[in-house]
């Protein structure tokens, strides 16, 4: 068993490699544009005053390539400019180029330094982590909770099982941003219902004197983002699980169980419900990363300082050391996700042991 | 089915349907003014002043333009990949006249030194297949792992989160539509692909795909014209939901300004718009209800071909 868990983990581990370095190598592509978006923060950031004339920038230019190691060769070998004859060369550049050099600082836990702030960008990261957890975290903890209750009410298929389908299966399809927005002009919008707060996350904690009430302002601000992914996430899961839970209701046991004097309630939750479980397993292994691509679009519209919102300016400001660093990241919680589901496997159902 | 029909006819005839304001001059007399009032702006204008039913009129010619072709594309790559997968395992032998023919044209495509040999090793290859089927006598093969190349791609695609991998590869590729198009092409086949895998490790098991071999068929044939047909079928409920999967993330994109060109009308960057004005609810009120039709109605008709077959 554990030699399949590694082989899986392996698996993944090479395909987030292989993922990353396309993402590298593509990106070397187009670094123009990428430096030319860089250039007035960085420059006003190293002090150069006159980065912007147009006889500076193709200094400053070259100064922000060397900076950053992007006067290096991109790969282990490349095409040098067409000779006269017609034929494009190959060059062996060995190890001084830019993808050896990120990998091997990749081995050390260095992930680089974003084009646009100069900061470290496990720094940037590990900032915006702080803000994405709680959200992601508490978003992921009350859908499956929520999930969870939902479908074991659902299996015993009381009257109100039709009405609450449906609008399940509507939710189902609206797109998370569409969700978020209506939240966002319904409960924050001064003009209809101004009962939370939207913007200005992070700045108010630094207005407010003591803890508790920091606590009880990051709790306002963090409401309508949870609420919007739990919304979003709650439908698949419920339909899934109550579909699973009905087809265990149906089988031998289960009848035995009620043929023992149970309540409906009591066989769902002492026997139906475990075995119900794998594929909901599997589907929040699934869902685990799929929160943190949710999070992008909850950050964009709440204005909250998160991953997701780093990782979308990142993507339209090219700041490419950034975006693969969030690959990265989330590459790590979906490995984290199968580790979780397969220990979880072992728990719903002991026999998976010993069939392997 | 006819909310579909219509989206499609009117992505259609977009440009010739006479629209008061084009979709992307704005109006500057008229900012946000709310719909059916006084100034021609049927369903009003969006706070930079464009007009609200053109955008969406053009939006459907953008959504309908990027998500069939993405999800036909990724239908057919997935399907032959994973039909190919399913039938032939990691067990498929290709003749050695093919793998020369291969090597030969990586050669001379990556223009190594002397490209000659490559378009020479072509040749021979090519010679070598040519007198093997006359003489037929088979030349030695090597396998080739089909499905462990297939599965492999398509793991690598969908580790990680679709939304997070079109972010990066569009950040990386720059805004265009055709750039977006393969981007959307390549992150949708991986589930298509194993869809149609899990059909086909059935479907070769069946007696006929086995009396088509009796009958004397090539393997090719066996695959492509008994085998491959009814492998497809998963397809038929899995093409709406794509497609329907297609036009969230469009949207979604359009909606974080990255993806398409800001100058491409969109539902997703009508959305977005609101955000600077959150008081003019008809510019998220209709597109967000557009959206919502055209999706429920893609999954209802997946449901359909569901209970059809």
């Amino acid at each position: 068993m554990v030699r399949f868990i590694f082989w899986r983990l392996a698996r993944t581990f090479l395909a987030i490699w292989a993922l990353a370095s396309a993402v590298f190598l593509l990106s070397r592509h187009d670094l123009d544009t990428a430096l030319r978006l860089a250039l007035p923060d960085a420059a006003s950031q190293t002090g150069a005053g006159n980065a912007l004339l147009p006889g500076g920038e193709q200094a400053a230019l070259q100064a922000l390539r060397h900076r950053f190691g992007l006067d290096l060769p991109v790969f282990y070998v490349s095409r040098g400019p067409a000779s006269p004859a017609g034929i494009r060369p190959w060059h062996w550049h060995g190890r001084r180029n830019q993808y050896h050099q990120w990998l091997r600082a990749l081995t050390h836990g260095d992930l680089g330094t974003s084009f646009r702030t100069g900061e470290t960008v496990a720094g940037r990261l590990r900032h915006a982590l702080a803000f994405t957890l709680p959200l992601t975290g508490s978003a992921a903890v009350l859908a499956v909770l929520g999930a969870l209750a939902l479908a074991q009410r659902l299996a015993t298929a009381p009257w109100w099982q039709r009405p609450l389908r449906a609008v399940l299966v509507a939710v189902h399809g609206l797109p998370l941003f569409v969700v978020a927005l209506v939240l966002l002009l319904v409960f924050a919008n001064p003009d209809v219902l101004d009962w939370l707060p939207t913007y200005g996350f992070g700045q108010a904690n630094e207005m407010s004197t003591s803890p508790g009430q920091r606590l009880a302002d990051a709790f306002l601000h963090l409401i309508l983002p949870v609420s919007a992914l739990v919304i979003t996430a709650v439908p698949e899961l419920t339909l899934q699980l109550t579909a699973a839970l009905q087809q265990e209701l149906g089988t031998a046991y289960a009848t035995t169980a009620r043929a023992k004097g149970l309540s409906e309630a009591a066989v769902v939750r002492h026997h139906a419900l475990r075995n119900a479980l794998l594929p909901t397993l599997a589907q929040i292994a699934e869902f685990l990363p799929a929160l943190v691509a949710g999070a992008v679009v909850v950050e964009v519209v709440f204005a909250l300082p998160g991953m997701g919102r780093l990782l979308a300016e990142a993507s339209a400001a090219r700041d490419y050391p950034v975006l693969i660093g969030g690959l990265l990241l989330t590459g790590a919680v979906r490995l984290l996700a199968l580790l979780l589901a397969d220990l979880c496997y072992f728990w719903a159902d002991p026999r998976i042991r010993w069939q392997s | 089915m006819g909310w579909l029909g219509l989206l499609v006819l009117v992505a259609a005839v977009a440009p010739l349907l006479p629209l008061p304001y084009p979709p992307g001059t704005p109006d500057l007399a008229h900012m946000a003014v709310p719909p059916f009032s006084a100034a021609r702006h049927w369903l009003g204008t969006d706070p930079q002043g464009r007009d609200v039913l053109s955008i969406l009129v053009h939006g459907t010619r953008t959504a309908v333009l990027l998500t069939l072709p993405a999800a036909l594309l990724a239908a057919l790559v997935g399907g032959l990949a994973g039909a190919a997968a399913g039938f032939w395992g990691n067990t498929a032998r290709a003749s050695f006249s093919y793998w020369l023919m291969g090597a030969g044209g990586m050669w001379w495509g990556l223009q190594l030194p002397i490209p000659a040999l490559g378009l020479a090793l072509v040749l021979v290859g090519g010679i070598l297949a040519v007198i093997a089927n006359s003489q037929s006598r088979p030349l030695p093969t090597w396998p080739l792992p089909v499905n462990a190349l297939v599965m492999g791609t398509a793991t690598a695609l969908d580790t990680i989160p679709r939304l997070i991998v079109v972010v990066a590869l569009v950040a990386s590729i720059g805004l265009s539509a055709t750039g977006l198009l393969a981007v959307l092409v390549l992150t949708t086949w991986p589930p298509m692909a194993r869809l149609v895998r899990a059909q086909m490790l059935r479907v070769r098991q069946l007696p006929f795909v086995e009396a088509a071999r009796a009958a004397g068929l090539s393997e090719r044939q066996v695959w492509f014209r008994h085998a491959l047909p009814h492998a497809l079928h998963p397809l038929r409920t899995a093409l709406p939901l794509s497609i329907a999967g297609l036009l969230g993330l469009e949207s979604t994109l359009s909606f974080l300004g990255i993806g398409l060109p800001p100058e491409v009308a969109s539902w997703g960057r009508l959305l977005a718009t609101v955000r600077i004005e959150p008081s003019a609810w008809w510019a998220l009120l209709f597109p967000s209800l557009l959206l919502t039709l055209s999706i429920l109605s893609l999954n209802t008709l997946s449901r359909l071909s569901i209970s059809r077959t």
